[in-house]
């Protein structure tokens, strides 16, 4: 049986890995005696895999997993016996079944929405915020993004869908569409860096997914 | 704040808490600070740590909660936002617990002590910390000689922790019901049998040499005797365990088999100061495996003691547990193996593990050498071992060695590199069928540091010079051997390690000053500043000549003397003088050898 997991990780568990992650399912799984369905060969490992990975720090509240089981087992069972062996931060909202055919979820992907809160050093003026956000719309959005060579420096413009702005009172809100699909994926911690370059102020930001966005199947909710 | 803070540093989960089956108390008349004086990931591998969680967190009195050593980044961004060390469980700030207990497992972790104490806002030494201040407890192995330490710690507690640690907290809700003075409470705290309390005594010394303790008070014992859980298997265990997010060092329930060792290798303080050997039953051992999955979700277990294949009932134990635990896909590992105890028809049983590598620990180069420190395991053990694991498909196999060891000659350095060759040759002339492809030997050395209570404490550790001389001679002679990779780096944290090992109170002022000069995580190479240290030294006018490399006579004080392992003096000369001659000692299980004298006859059960 091969299940679609919805779930949140919250602010207890926000400064977790995505390979703390994994581990942190795989034992939920085994407490609540969940029938894991394994990989052949000499190291046999759960067939466990996600959406994609949320790094240290950041928050999500609509993510996936796939996980698949030896034999099949009521949705609702399922959902109510891992969260009750889940830790603080981490609850299933949702299980769906999926085909055994269906691709791998980091295939479907396609976007991800976003929420990044900003915390400026000194407050700016939201005119002056408005135009940083347009500049870096307008033109290209150039990073140093560390790969295996080295330091490239490249162009994530292409990867940010959309951008706007709330104030509140005390801090800036972002609402940020990034594409995330298999050719490639908006790196937030990189745009966030050039637009508080971009506004020349000191800040620091909190970065929570919102939604996965994916292909049309016949499974996820779109 | 912390949020920020946490941002910015590596690995912030080390300082979060919130793991699944960390305990949570709203009242609690004690708070317990437990502290491990490294980072998270080792801290949390501790076993003893786990027991002592448990056993204080079962008491209705008392909540126990978690500080681990922060490492230098988190450190600096304490020190920079003006914030003070604190817990996992609640982020309490370490200096407002009731106690605060120190791990000793490595002498090499004494200035994060230090660090920790700082951050906390106590000051290091026990006659400059108030009435409000916690009680500044420590245990662990390094607790056979807590003299570098002394200044510091207002009790050490000596041996098993079990019972120990109830008695230590009983005895101060006792005082704090009756407002005693801390000098009051250290006082009562010193009749407790396994507990050392250094304020009590202070150090003589003649010529810059220790000469002994003289009692401050007249009712000080004369001895601090250890402490030693009789019945294991009635012994607390370690509860429902935290499982960590993070990947910590040894990532998987332990079960422990026994305590103590039979063996009576003279390099060896960890078999000497747990005898006498008590070992747990089988089926204790069974339940409390199948208890552990269950709560916790790990996927392996690992059978855990000093010597793995002594344990009585070995082989029912390997069958059965790995049988129960097939069934919930758990692999089972089995370290701490003998050569010579090696299991062939176990380790068929064991094929589903995975083949990480095995790791066999001849220590020494020749037979001769072998007997000298008593560890008698022969060449045939080592090339049946070897080969049983080449036949039964595994290809990486690593060696340990010491080097440096007492009337050590060229001829024993050569002699690991003919090993080392042997079981290359035992491989390659093996049939390709019937072994794996390629041999990956691993030769490890490392360099030895004589340690109290072991029949050897009163040997001179090399100098560095030698040291580096003999690497050259093995690395010469390790060239050519195929599929063999040889590790051997002599470094001064050994020296130091054998300086705070067998030192005495004195070097709480050199402690203080490498800690001042910025010397942390010594036991890690990138954070390790030898030449600090040889300041250090030199500004307190001590020399680790004096500590390391003297070979002490065998009537002159030692600073650990009056500490009571229950092993004697007078054994350890014997075993000594059998050394120097290359004479065997029998494991104790063929027959008695006297170890205690004529105490605790009733305690060892074998």
């Amino acid at each position: 049986m091969r299940i679609f997991a919805n779930y949140e990780k919250g602010e207890a568990v926000r400064f977790i890995s995505h390979l703390d992650m994994q581990r942190l399912f795989q034992r939920a799984f085994r407490r609540a005696q969940v029938p894991l369905a394994y990989s052949q060969g000499f190291n046999p490992h759960p067939l466990l895999s996600f959406a994609s990975a949320l790094a240290v720090g950041y928050t999500g509240e609509s993510e996936w997993l796939d996980v698949r089981l030896e034999r099949p087992m009521e949705l609702d069972a399922f959902k109510n016996a891992v969260n009750a062996m889940l830790p603080d931060g981490v609850y299933i909202k949702q299980a769906l079944e999926a085909p055994q055919e269906t691709p791998t979820l980091t295939a479907l992907t396609a976007s991800a929405l976003y929420e990044v809160r900003v915390f400026l050093k000194t407050p700016l003026a939201t005119a002056v915020l408005q135009q940083g956000i347009e500049t870096l719309l307008n033109g290209e959005i150039i990073v140093k993004k560390k790969t295996k060579g080295g330091d490239k420096m490249v162009d994530i413009r292409p990867q940010l869908l959309s951008m706007e702005m709330t104030e509140t009172d005390a801090d800036v809100l972002l609402r940020i569409m990034g594409l995330m699909n298999v050719y490639g994926a908006l790196h937030v911690g990189l745009l966030m860096e050039k637009l508080v370059e971009t506004w020349n102020v000191q800040g620091t930001w909190r970065v929570h997914r919102k939604e996965i966005f994916f292909e049309k199947t016949g499974v996820l909710p779109l | 704040m912390l949020e920020e803070l946490l941002a910015n540093v590596e690995k912030p989960a080390r300082y979060t808490g919130a793991e699944m089956n960390m305990v949570v108390k709203e009242d609690a008349q004690v708070h317990f600070a437990l502290c491990f004086p490294d980072v998270y990931e080792i801290g949390m591998s501790h076993l003893g740590s786990r027991i002592l969680y448990h056993v204080l967190n079962s008491r209705d009195d008392t909540y126990c909660e978690r500080v681990y050593a922060p490492w230098p980044d988190m450190e600096a961004a304490l020190r920079n936002a003006g914030m003070p060390l604190f817990s996992l469980e609640t982020k309490r700030a370490l200096g407002t617990f009731d106690i605060v207990g120190f791990s000793l497992l490595y002498e090499m972790c004494y200035t994060n002590i230090l660090t920790m104490m700082n951050l906390a806002g106590i000051p290091f030494r026990t006659d400059a910390r108030g009435e409000d201040m916690p009680l500044v407890v420590c245990g662990g192995p390094c607790t056979c000689n807590p003299e570098p330490l002394a200044d510091f710690m207002d009790a050490v507690m000596l041996g098993d922790g079990e019972e120990l640690i109830n008695d230590l907290v009983d005895t101060y809700r006792e005082a704090k019901r009756q407002h005693l003075s801390k000098r009051e409470l250290l006082k009562n705290l010193a009749k407790i049998e396994g507990i050392y309390v250094p304020s009590l005594y202070e150090p003589q010394y003649q010529a810059g040499r220790f000469q002994g303790l003289k009692k401050l008070e007249s009712a000080a014992p004369d001895c601090a005797v250890k402490r030693a859980v009789k019945d294991l298997d009635a012994a607390p265990y370690i509860g429902n365990p935290i499982v960590p997010y993070l990947n910590i060092v040894h990532d998987r329930i332990a079960i422990e088999l026994f305590r103590g060792c039979t063996r009576g290798c003279r390099f060896c303080q960890a078999g000497y100061i747990y005898r006498p050997v008590r070992e747990r039953k089988k089926d204790t051992l069974l339940r409390q495996a199948e208890q552990l999955v269950g709560c916790t979700g790990y996927d392996e277990v690992s059978l855990f003691s000093l010597s793995s294949g002594d344990y009585s009932q070995i082989h029912g134990l390997v069958n059965e547990i790995i049988d129960s635990m097939r069934q919930q896909r758990v692999s089972v590992s089995l370290p701490s193996l003998r050569i010579d105890s090696f299991l062939k028809d176990d380790l068929e049983k064991m094929q589903s593990v995975r083949k990480a590598g095995l790791t066999f620990a001849p220590e020494a180069g020749t037979q001769r050498l072998r007997d000298v420190i008593n560890k008698c395991v022969t060449e045939e053990d080592l090339l049946r071992a070897t080969g049983d694991a080449f036949e039964a498909g595994w290809t990486s196999v690593k060696l340990y060695f010491m080097i440096g060891l007492p009337t050590e000659t060229d001829e024993d350095i050569v002699g690991i590199a003919d090993l080392a060759r042997k079981v290359s040759r035992l491989f390659y002339q093996m049939p390709k069928e019937k072994r794996g492809k390629g041999l990956r030997l691993t030769v490890s050395a490392s360099s030895f540091v004589p340690k109290p209570f072991t029949p050897f404490q009163w040997a001179p550790q090399c100098t560095m010079e030698e040291l580096r001389r003999k690497q050259g001679v093995l690395k010469e002679a390790m060239k050519g051997i195929r599929g063999a990779e040889f590790n051997y780096h002599p470094s001064r944290l050994s020296i130091l390690e054998a300086v705070f090992s067998r030192g005495d109170r004195r070097l709480g002022e050199v402690l203080e000053h490498a800690y001042e000069s910025g010397c942390r995580f010594d036991s890690w190479s990138e954070h390790f500043k030898p030449e600090e240290w040889d300041r250090a030294f030199t500004a307190c006018g001590l020399t680790l000549g004096e500590y390391a490399h003297r070979e002490r006579s065998l009537d002159e004080a030692l600073p650990w003397g009056h500490i009571d392992m229950w092993v004697t003096q007078d054994y350890l000369k014997q075993e000594w003088m059998k050394a120097l001659q290359g004479a065997r000692t029998e494991d104790c299980r063929k027959g008695c050898n006297g170890c205690f004298g004529e105490k605790h006859a009733d305690f060892c059960q074998l």
